[in-house]
């Protein structure tokens, strides 16, 4: 395919352009952005001052629309740093303050959890689909403090078998603590024996054999090793690709 | 503080109340000037063309009469105010200005104390709104004649003494800057042009990208989003010129008809003037180029402690200890206390170091002090750099980043290496043959002895060793990585405003430090662990700690950018480099910009201080690698040699050897022992701050280490002295 004899007008005015900001050196493909850009920009702009138009009932678009199109556009996407004096003065009350003292041997030094990005980001479903892999692990909500529990049940599990097996003891009770909470069935030993296709995701997921038997049981662990059972599953995945990859 | 912005509206040129000059008023006139312009005398025409502000012309007039009311009851002419309100026919109250800005009506609100006017919001700019407009009369020359003022000054400084001319002919660049913004701002647009096309040639070359982006400005919405162009004409460009200069230029321009071009100097201009012998072009030329002009002598003047901190008692192993001793501070236990130590670090508190509780630091756990241990142990073995003993380079080459990579670091020991991509991920490698694993889960940890002797080989869960891990979270490019001395966490800050902590146990992000809305263009975790630094588009440094989620401190006074931030090694202090070619030094106890240096002609995107603490060496996009004595506050170096930006500098461990990497593919090394050596301390006309900086570029460039085709984005030295170089293959 033969490239165009001629670059197309507006291509010809974006190049004028760098020219002229002195840029001397770019990716062909840099035109092309900015025609995009251009076109994306200048669309949305008079789409904006058409809406203006319509509401203030004017039949035809004017220059006053297209200011305040451009105004409020300005407002959202492009907006700039605050200026000098703001940003002073809001030092200067910040800098007043005492650097805060440290307190010795407190382990990893992080903000409140509630800034922190250490809790689960997910919510188990229901206990049927529950499976375990022939490790001997099985997958356990873990909760955050002061969540209400969730049935505890994975995504990426479920087997016929294991639903028939846990129908058979009954809907497992749901139940809300203040603590790490932990729900599964007392039928869950048999469930263990069962050889059951294992993911890779499975194979990461936390257990805790100790839980076995009782329905309400607490997990004290680390918010962090906590996590690291439900990320670690994406982790695998990807570091596999990786391989896979190079 | 700014008023609130409304144009001043109109006035007849020879209205009797102008020519007021407002020197001695020149926080408010320089702020209002931006806004409070007036127009063009033309007698009746209505609201300036293209203004932004809501308010018609007539509400305008009316502003500027309430402002002169405002004025004469101030002054007490109860009578002028009675007359002028009836023959105005002012209302008791008047309108309320708009003001773009309300942050910034607030701020001025807040500020002024409570005033007798009648309305409220009128009230808060009471003060303002008089200087506002009657500084914008004495402002006001005919725009036309601008040209004739510049070129009345150009042909005055060219004609003084040779020795006078390059001091006076700083005052060139913010001068022709200011007046063109000025003409710019009251949307004299073929003015501007005219007056840019005319003088835009003899400006320095340096400038030249500066002026470029003033091209470009023609209208007076341009410079509204361009909030380091504000700055710099709120700002005072430092001018310093000796007094005999001085004395010319001012009786020059107290002449009857150059009195426009004084108003402006007084207005936008900071003379520092010093006792002394005029400066030389090339003495002017080193310290030049920054946005904000020089820095002022106060501005140096504050105490730095720029020693180092003492190094804690560790309780060595018996057997390694009469080899320790040599490189610790504080006193080992088998020896009597000295007062003089084996080496030359003294006993005594340095009075140049801060004291330890200056600011809170985090005690050593176990895992530091057999950290410091290690280090002791690798000092031992470091290879002694000199110029006849340069260090061996090992390059790491990124291969297939695609011009992706954007950040680089090192462990101090040198066993991982973290890479920032432009696709947002981070990945870290182990250098070493030892593999990257992940802390067991939960559960399994519950298994493990705890009382066994490797429980931490234990708790590292085998299943996931690999060579390299990729850290996913940021929705951005990663420009500035960093590892805690510790070897505990990551940091990663990018374009998505945030900057991120990693866990380097369990591979996943822990924190998230919003901030900065705009790009965080660099990050550094302190010497000492806890806390960090990182600088932005939005032109300040936060100051944070890991454990809260709001900045500790904020350092802002930048006119662009933050493109570079650097603790120095005893935690104390941070250096900045900007977009505005300046590099400030912060006290991290109170925030106060304790030093700043300019003379870069480019923004600076490395800095580097010396292992001892005294110096601080920077590298820009002008080539030039300048190194500053933090102490006295001068520049007592300058490497010139590389062709490109240089995007890395680091000094060897015990501080000879200088390496620096830029982006013309090679690694230079200078010797840095012989360009300190030279300084004898009392010689430094401190008072005036002249230097004279030998060309010595040569004999100090020890050597010069082409890449193939791989700019070198960062360097380290290990601890025993091998230099380690990366960068990005980019054929």
């Amino acid at each position: 395919m033969s490239a165009p004899k001629t670059i197309p007008k507006d291509a010809q005015v974006m190049i004028q352009i760098l020219k002229d900001m002195g840029i001397t050196e770019y990716e062909p493909r840099v035109i092309n952005q900015m025609l995009e850009f251009t076109y994306r920009y200048v669309t949305t702009i008079i789409e904006d001052a058409k809406i203006y138009a319509t509401h203030a009932k004017k039949s035809n678009v004017d220059a006053d629309d297209i200011k305040l199109a451009i105004q409020c556009r300005m407002d959202q996407s492009f907006t700039s740093p605050p200026p000098r004096d703001f940003l002073l003065e809001v030092a200067r009350q910040k800098n007043q303050t005492p650097l805060p003292l440290i307190k010795p041997y407190t382990g990893p030094r992080l903000p409140p959890d509630r800034y922190c990005l250490t809790a689960p980001n997910y919510r188990l479903k229901s206990i049927q689909k529950k499976v375990s892999s022939s490790a001997g692990r099985i997958s356990v909500p873990r909760l955050s403090v002061g969540a209400v529990s969730s049935r505890p049940s994975t995504p990426t599990l479920g087997t016929p078998s294991v639903q028939s097996v846990t129908t058979k003891v009954g809907t497992p009770v749901s139940l809300t603590g203040q603590r790490f909470t932990v729900q599964i069935p007392p039928l869950t030993i048999n469930v263990f024996t069962f050889a059951t296709p294992s993911t890779p995701a499975v194979s990461n997921v936390l257990i805790n054999p100790s839980l076995i038997g009782s329905k309400n049981i607490l997990i004290t662990t680390n918010m962090v090793s906590q996590n690291t059972g439900g990320e670690s599953l994406k982790r695998k995945h990807e570091d596999d690709d990786d391989y896979d990859a190079l | 503080f700014r008023a609130v912005p409304d144009d001043g509206g109109l006035v007849d040129a020879d209205e009797d109340k102008d020519i007021k000059t407002e020197a001695s008023n020149d926080s408010w006139g320089n702020n209002n000037a931006n806004d409070g312009r007036l127009l063009s005398p033309s007698p009746g025409s209505s609201a300036s063309a293209g203004s932004n502000k809501s308010a018609a012309g007539a509400s305008e007039e009316q502003q500027t009469l309430l402002a002169v009311l405002q004025f004469l009851r101030k002054n007490k002419l109860t009578e002028s105010v009675e007359i002028l309100r009836r023959e105005a026919g002012l209302p008791e109250d008047s309108l309320e200005p708009k003001g773009a800005d309300s942050l910034l009506s607030r701020v001025t609100a807040s500020s002024t104390a409570g005033a007798q006017a009648p309305t409220k919001v009128a009230a808060g700019e009471d003060q303002p709104d008089v200087n506002v407009v009657l500084s914008a009369y004495s402002q006001q020359g005919d725009p036309a004649l601008y040209e004739v003022y510049y070129s009345g000054l150009k042909r005055f400084i060219e004609s003084v003494l040779d020795c006078h001319r390059a001091e006076l002919s700083q005052v060139f660049y913010p001068l022709f800057v200011h007046m063109y913004l000025e003409l710019v701002y009251n949307n004299h647009e073929s003015e501007a042009k005219a007056f840019f096309e005319k003088f835009s040639g003899d400006q320095e070359c340096y400038y030249e990208d500066d002026l470029r982006v003033l091209s470009s400005l023609t209208k007076k919405e341009h410079m509204r989003g361009n909030e380091t162009l504000l700055d710099f004409r709120t700002s005072k460009f430092v001018l310093r010129i000796s007094r005999d200069s001085y004395q010319l230029l001012k009786r020059h321009l107290q002449e009857r008809q150059n009195n426009q071009i004084w108003n402006i100097i007084q207005e936008h201009l900071y003379i520092d003037i010093f006792d002394g012998m005029p400066r030389s072009k090339s003495q002017i030329d080193a310290m030049s180029g920054s946005l904000a002009g020089e820095a002022k002598r106060e501005a140096n003047k504050a105490k730095v402690y720029y020693g180092l901190l003492k190094e804690p008692e560790i309780e060595l192993p018996l057997d390694d200890e009469d080899e320790e001793a040599e490189n610790e501070e504080g006193k080992p236990k088998k020896k009597k206390p000295k007062k003089d130590s084996l080496g030359s670090k003294s006993k005594k508190q340095d009075p140049n170091a801060p004291s330890q509780n200056r600011i809170p630091l985090p005690e050593l756990k176990d895992s530091d002090k057999l950290d410091k241990i290690m280090y002791m142990k690798e000092a031992t073995k470091r290879i002694r750099l000199g110029p006849d003993n340069l260090p061996s380079i090992c390059f790491y080459s990124f291969l297939n980043a695609y011009q992706g990579l954007t950040a680089v670091d090192f462990t101090d020991d040198s066993s991982l290496i973290a890479g920032g991509f432009a696709d947002s991920t981070v990945r870290v490698w182990s250098v070493t043959p030892k593999k990257l694993r992940k802390v067991k889960s939960a559960a399994d940890l519950n298994l493990i002895d705890k009382e066994s002797d490797d429980v931490l080989e234990r708790i590292m869960d085998e299943k996931t060793a690999s060579e390299s891990k990729i850290l996913c979270g940021h929705s951005g490019p990663v420009y500035g990585i960093s590892f805690s001395p510790d070897r505990n966490y990551l940091l990663s800050s990018s374009e998505d405003g945030t900057v991120r902590l990693w866990s380097l146990q369990t591979f996943t992000c822990l924190v998230g430090y919003k901030g900065h809305n705009y790009p965080v263009w660099d990050t550094q975790f302190s010497p000492h662990g806890y806390y960090f630094v990182s600088g932005g588009h939005d032109r300040v440094a936060r100051l944070w700690a890991t454990d809260h989620y709001q900045p500790l401190r904020m350092f802002s006074g930048h006119l662009a950018d933050v493109t570079c931030t650097r603790f120095h090694p005893n935690s104390n202090y941070v250096a900045t480099g900007s977009s505005d070619r300046t590099i400030r030094l912060w006290d991290v106890l109170n925030g106060n910009c304790v030093r700043i240096f300019t003379g870069h002609k480019g923004p600076i995107h490395a800095l580097a201080f010396s292992p001892n603490g005294k110096f601080l060496a920077s590298g820009a996009t002008d080539g030039r690698v300048l190194l500053w004595d933090i102490g006295h506050g001068l520049m007592v170096g300058e490497l010139k040699g590389h062709t490109d930006t240089i995007y890395s500098l680091r000094f060897s461990r015990d501080g000879e050897i200088l390496a620096s990497g830029s982006m013309d593919n090679t690694v230079r090394l200078w010797d840095a022992t012989k360009a300190f050596d030279d300084l004898e301390t009392d010689d430094f006309t401190a008072a005036t701050g002249h230097i004279h900086l030998q060309d010595n570029s040569q004999e100090l460039l020890l050597g010069t280490y082409m890449t193939k085709s791989t700019p070198v984005i960062h360097l380290h030295f290990t601890r025993r002295n091998l230099l380690l170089a990366a960068g990005a293959y980019n054929p």
